[in-house]
């Protein structure tokens, strides 16, 4: 019995995904009902070496192109029941379940902790669940405070703010309005803002 | 009517698992809203699994594929999943909005709504190592102040209109604003308007006392 279930690589060079479909769809089923050992192998022989090439070109390392064969082959035999014949043909359905594995091992490798996962993006093995979530209770600054903000400032640092940001000039026109020297428009600019960035954090 | 879509070769990217994460995000949420997306998505992913699978080359004669098959007909099946916490609809002011799936989990982080100036409101969502996403609610009559982008700037309507002096959006729409873009969203629906929005560069206000944002804009919608 162990020859009849190993991989039978002719096979599965010669034959087309989409000729199999019914095929492949049959096993599925029989996976899910029954944990029909036989027709997992007819899957794993023709899949996992499909899944091996598209991993290897997509990830390049051999060891980590494995890990997603045995992921993705992990998921068709503990998920079967969750393959939906009308919805996409077998091949579809193991390629979308590597290609979030992949997916998620990427995230993984670039160190993303919160990030998004694959079951956001295509929720192909995902049954929907309700539970309203917790909402966080932050203070934060509206426009209108930034405003009143500004009434903190000195006034000569308030008349310059004012002319860059809210009228839009440059520091050199200022300078001249005021005939007072360019530098000293920029140090009243760089402390100005410095206090608002204080006054910011206080009230965050 | 959805009438803004992204366009085939960003669903492409996206079937392919390799867009930015926050585009995926938008647009996963648009593809949940849109019928016409789905379709073209489902068509794009079916080819790319033709594609992507079709056969299996030499270099993949590996012993080791034997023992793995056995190794994983050894595990028991799994019949229930871990419940993931979600959040389906997203109330302001006693009203609530229905959440397309793909933002259900983010929007767990959501935090607490802030009035801005105008009309204008906004919840930052956590979205870990991408940064910030915002709900923004604009009440009847509620606008951004005028703007261009330094990045890009994704937008999603999950409810309600708005327009920006150039177009009108509906539920649905999905919006790509960059650096060539000024526009000043207002919404003048008499339900107001709920959107979901990302950018990865803060805005740059371009008119009137809005310029006063500027140093600060990282704080708002960003």
């Amino acid at each position: 019995m162990l020859v009849g279930m190993s991989v039978t690589k002719e096979q599965a060079r010669v034959r087309e995904p989409k000729e199999c479909a019914n095929e492949m769809s049959d096993c599925l089923r029989k996976v899910a009902e029954q944990r029909c050992r036989v027709s997992f192998s007819t899957l794993f022989s023709f899949f996992a070496p499909r899944v091996k090439s598209y991993a290897l070109r997509q990830i390049g390392n051999d060891a980590l192109a494995m890990e997603l064969v045995q992921d993705t082959m992990t998921n068709v035999w503990q998920k079967a029941h969750l393959f939906n014949q009308e919805k996409g043909s077998p091949s579809t359905w193991i390629f979308t379940i590597a290609r979030n594995i992949r997916f998620d091992m990427l995230r993984k490798q670039q160190n993303r902790k919160e990030d998004i996962c694959s079951d956001d993006l295509w929720p192909v093995l995902v049954e929907q669940t309700a539970d309203p979530g917790e909402v966080d209770i932050e203070e934060q600054t509206t426009l209108d405070q930034v405003g009143e903000y500004l009434d903190k400032l000195p006034a000569k640092q308030q008349v310059v703010i004012e002319a860059i940001y809210v009228k839009g000039k440059s520091q050199q026109e200022v300078a001249d309005e005021l005939q007072i020297p360019l530098g000293t428009v920029k140090s009243r600019t760089r402390l100005a803002l410095q206090r608002l960035r204080e006054i910011l954090k206080e009230h965050d | 009517m959805i009438k803004y879509h992204p366009d085939h070769n960003q669903l492409l990217q996206f079937a392919r698992g390799e867009a930015e994460p926050a585009w995926a995000l938008l647009i996963a949420a648009h593809v949940d809203m849109c019928p016409h997306c789905q379709d073209e998505l489902d068509s794009i992913t079916e080819k790319l699994s033709e594609q992507l699978l079709p056969e299996a080359s030499l270099a993949t004669t590996d012993i080791s594929f034997d023992s793995m098959m056995f190794d994983i007909m050894k595990l028991e099946p799994i019949e229930t999943e871990t419940v993931i916490p979600e959040k389906h609809f997203l109330e302001w002011e006693g009203r609530q909005f229905e959440l397309p799936r793909a933002l259900r989990r983010v929007a767990t982080k959501t935090e607490s709504w802030t009035k801005l100036v105008g009309k204008l409101w906004q919840a930052p969502v956590d979205l870990g190592d991408m940064g910030k996403g915002h709900f923004i609610y604009m009440e009847k009559g509620g606008s951004v102040p005028e703007h261009t982008h330094r990045g890009n700037e994704l937008t999603l309507v999950i409810n309600g209109e708005f327009e920006d002096g150039h177009r009108c959006y509906d539920t649905g729409d999905f919006i790509l604003m960059n650096q060539d873009n000024t526009h000043m969203p207002v919404s003048n629906h008499d339900d107001g308007c709920l959107v979901f929005s990302f950018v990865d560069q803060p805005l740059h206000f371009t008119s009137g006392l809005a310029r006063l944002l500027n140093p600060f804009s990282h704080l708002f919608f960003k």
